[in-house]
């Protein structure tokens, strides 16, 4: 395969019945480069990527030149024979399988033996995909089984997989939103290793920190037509928010310290089966309380032990009811919070039910008449209905599968479901996590409404900036126990970082 | 008014698309078959069919939350040996056919608190519950068996008591399922567990209930045999009639894997597999091929739904 030199796309539209999802959108990209490609959710970048991919087509007048040369790519085969390759968001392995064979599982009849063998040559494999991860740097064991692997090394398999398919043009796609701090710092090495070599990089991100710290240039997609093109150097972060949302977003301020308010929530001595480990806090009226750890610090297993999810092994919570605080079971607490988990999908939703039954399963008993328990249907339809409309769900109507729904707006049915049950304390992990900027600023603006009115708020998030933005005050865990506190007056990233960094130093020591 | 019905068509499309197939091979029937569209033979027909076709709508509950129960038939016997049993020693028919009410019910809770409780494998709790109800029948109605009723039994539930019974039971049974708040939350556990536990939902109560709920059916189903053949045998449920019901279910668009389906469609099921039989035995086919034809049709029709839910699935996408 000839050395590629240059990637152009001109004038690229793609329509769908109803919808014009790309609108002439030309660039160009080159070896060496990383090209961020930015968008809130429904942009186009999604489509953008599929078109390169071979997955779409482009409509008629567009064209995709390499080199100069006008190229058709008509399926996924094709765009790997031209060396496109993508890195896909979700993980995709063979989890019982050995390294080498998951880095060549596209293309294992290459392997055999002779031509008409039957069995693979194992050696040469496992010589090949060495040659390929040392390339990037890496120590992985070509025997290892790949369910011994950490995410951030599985991730390298794909990118080893890339490579060995003969790809010099990768595509990431939100390739950090299942990683670690260390493992990002890992990859983005690895991108830049990569970069130097002359691969020619697309790397789709909602972390705008990523794009600047990583990008040489970015391509700003909204509704569909390219709103920016620009070296990284030459705009900032408010520049290039503007060009994606196409007005500028206003930065939340909250005062009011709300740590003065009565306690309604305290929890003393919460253990796990092995996370957390003696975790104790207080949680104030109306306070939106940020517990901030590394991944893997037990963050939600506190919440899932102390809720019940999971087996608490010890410890006890107070609640505050009829004006006393006192000790309160697992059991019934429960009525009184609401708990939005972190997987929208493990333990979110129910994809295959309507909006309106998943926005009213929080409180289902409500809609129960006294003696049979029947439902009123058209209650929960109305309350749905002006649920959605107070968190924006874009759908048709409440009786839309919730499947069909995007990311952020399925997210903003959890929210909603939750908001119906209205609980006095609301748990939330990761509430914006895949969630666009647009989507992300909307659902900020709801947690501080509702905290506004008196519902207290415990949150997760890994995002520093956004946890410091919401929040009145913060808790730092460190392998299950807590480590740090920290007042509003006193947010910065050292601040949180500190509590941590002391106590990986006491592990050197 | 065109509106309401198109939208009634399209709301209850898996329904009518039954009753269409079920009336269509009615009418062929009523052709073909002397004596089938005969008063007698129609009556005859539902009461036949009202035991599988309560079975099933029992099953449908256990289905829905992403359960299995095959231990059915067997508990149907099994608690019917038992009631008879407490009728022949005792004389009390109505405390015979209370007991078999309350066995059915405590094996079904059995199967429940194994299941929800204890976590284990819903195929394998029902499959031994299975053996173990059959093997307590066998015990107590012993080698000669247990004796002929008094007539008042099989008088009391006669053909029409049972189809009414069948009409009660399941328009209660797709009642619960469908309009309750008990109802909602088995859809919500069978189509996401996790999901229903966070949402407040108390998993573990609304399983065992389920299976308790397939138990109590099952007894329904025993009393209704029982006055059939005015005694009990351990062999009045055949570990065969499982698939019978299962099949009901599924042809009458119940998922196995949860969270779809109602009770009501699943009853026209076990209506379209009882009136096979039912056309069979008239035809006079023999024992033989009415399994191999019936096994050959039921598989055509889960075949088909398979088929369609495919086709609904790429739709969607």
């Amino acid at each position: 395969m000839e050395k590629i030199q240059s990637l152009e796309l001109k004038n690229i539209s793609k329509s769908f019945p109803g919808v014009k999802a790309l609108s002439d959108v030309s660039f160009s990209a080159y070896p060496g480069k990383v090209c961020g490609i930015v968008g809130v959710n429904g942009a186009g970048k999604s489509t953008m990527m599929n078109i390169l991919g071979g997955l779409l087509q482009p409509d008629e007048g567009g064209k995709i030149l390499i080199n100069g040369r006008e190229v058709m790519i008509e399926n996924p085969k094709a765009a790997t024979e031209l060396g496109i390759a993508f890195i896909q968001q979700e993980i995709q392995v063979f989890d019982t399988m050995h390294v080498y064979e998951n880095v060549l599982a596209a293309d294992f009849d290459k392997w055999r033996k002779g031509k008409n063998s039957l069995v693979l040559d194992r050696k040469a494999m496992k010589k090949e995909v060495q040659k390929h991860l040392d390339a990037l740097g890496s120590n992985i064991d070509v025997d290892a089984p790949v369910y011994s692997l950490t995410v951030g090394e599985k991730q390298l398999l794909q990118i080893a997989r890339a490579l060995s398919e003969g790809g010099q043009i990768l595509l990431f796609d939100e390739p950090t939103s299942s990683l670690s701090d260390n493992e990002i710092a890992r990859l983005f090495e690895i991108i830049n290793k990569l970069k130097a070599q002359g691969y020619i990089i697309f790397y789709i991100s909602h972390f705008l920190d990523e794009i600047f710290s990583l990008c040489d240039n970015v391509i700003v997609l909204r509704d569909g037509k390219k709103t920016g093109d620009a070296l990284i150097s030459d705009i900032d972060k408010e520049k290039l928010v503007g060009m994606m949302l196409g007005h500028m977003v206003e930065g939340n301020a909250r005062s009011g310290v709300r740590a003065q308010s009565e306690v309604v929530l305290k929890a003393e001595h919460i253990s796990g089966v092995r996370l957390p480990k003696d975790i104790s806090f207080e949680l104030h009226k109306g306070e939106i309380l940020g517990v901030w750890g590394l991944l893997g610090s037990g963050r939600s297993e506190l919440f899932n032990a102390m809720l019940g999810i999971d087996k608490m092994m010890g410890g006890r919570i107070y609640y505050r009811e009829n004006g006393r605080l006192e000790e309160i079971s697992q059991k019934k607490l429960y009525p009184h919070i609401g708990y939005l988990t972190e997987g929208r999908h493990y333990d979110g939703l129910f994809l295959d039910m309507s909006i309106k039954s998943n926005i009213t399963s929080s409180d289902i008993g409500r809609f129960a008449s006294k003696f049979l328990g029947t439902l009123n249907t058209k209650k929960e339809a109305v309350e749905s209905r002006s649920l959605m409309k107070q968190v924006n769900v874009k759908a048709t109507d409440e009786n839309m599968i919730v499947s069909k729904l995007s990311g952020g707006n399925q997210q903003k049915v959890i929210i909603a479901k939750w908001f119906l049950k209205d609980p006095d304390i609301l748990f939330m992990d990761e509430p914006t996590k895949g969630v666009d900027i647009g989507a992300k600023a909307e659902i900020q603006n709801l947690i501080f409404e509702k905290s506004e009115k008196g519902m207290s708020f415990v949150i997760i998030s890994s995002e520093l900036e956004e946890i410091m933005s919401l929040c009145d005050r913060i808790i730092v865990v460190y392998e299950g126990r807590l480590v740090g506190e920290v007042s509003k007056a006193d947010f910065s990233k050292d601040s949180l970082m500190k509590g941590i960094v002391s106590q990986e130093e006491k592990h050197a020591d | 008014m065109s509106d309401k019905l198109k939208r009634f068509a399209h709301n209850n499309k898996q329904p009518l698309t039954m009753l269409a197939v079920i009336v269509i091979m009615f009418v062929v029937l009523s052709f073909t078959v002397q004596e089938f569209m005969s008063y007698n033979n129609i009556t005859n027909l539902l009461s036949e069919v009202a035991s599988i076709a309560i079975m099933t709508s029992g099953v449908t509950f256990v289905l829905v939350t992403g359960g299995m129960d095959i231990s059915s038939p067997s508990i149907m016997a099994a608690s019917a040996v038992v009631g008879v049993y407490v009728m022949t020693t005792t004389g009390n028919l109505v405390l015979g056919t209370i007991v078999v009410l309350l066995v059915s019910a405590g094996l079904g809770l059995i199967n429940g608190f194994a299941i929800a409780k204890l976590k284990m494998v819903p195929l394998v709790v029902t499959l031994s519950m299975m053996t173990v109800a059959t093997g307590l029948a066998t015990v107590i109605s012993g080698a000669r068996g247990l004796p002929i009723l008094p007539p008042a039994f099989a008088d009391f539930f006669n053909k029409y008591t049972v189809i009414g019974m069948l009409i009660v039971a399941a328009a209660i049974l797709d009642y619960i399922l469908y309009r309750t708040s008990f109802g909602r939350k088995i859809y919500y556990i069978g189509n996401n567990q996790n999901a229903a536990k966070v949402s407040g939902v108390n998993n573990d109560l609304i399983i065992m209930s389920t299976y308790v709920i397939s138990g109590v059916c099952a007894g329904i189903a025993g009393i209704i045999n029982t006055a059939n053949i005015s005694t009990a045998r351990a062999s009045m449920g055949p570990q065969s009639q499982i698939l019978d019901i299962i099949s009901a279910a599924v042809i009458g668009g119940v998922s196995v894997n949860g969270g779809k389906g109602r009770v009501r469609e699943a009853c026209l099921g076990a209506l379209l597999i009882g009136g096979i039989s039912n056309v069979m035995n008239l035809m006079g086919v023999s024992d033989y091929y009415t399994t191999l034809i019936k096994g050959s049709i039921i598989i055509f029709a889960m075949g088909i739904a398979s088929l369609r839910s495919n086709i609904a699935e790429k739709k969607g996408a």
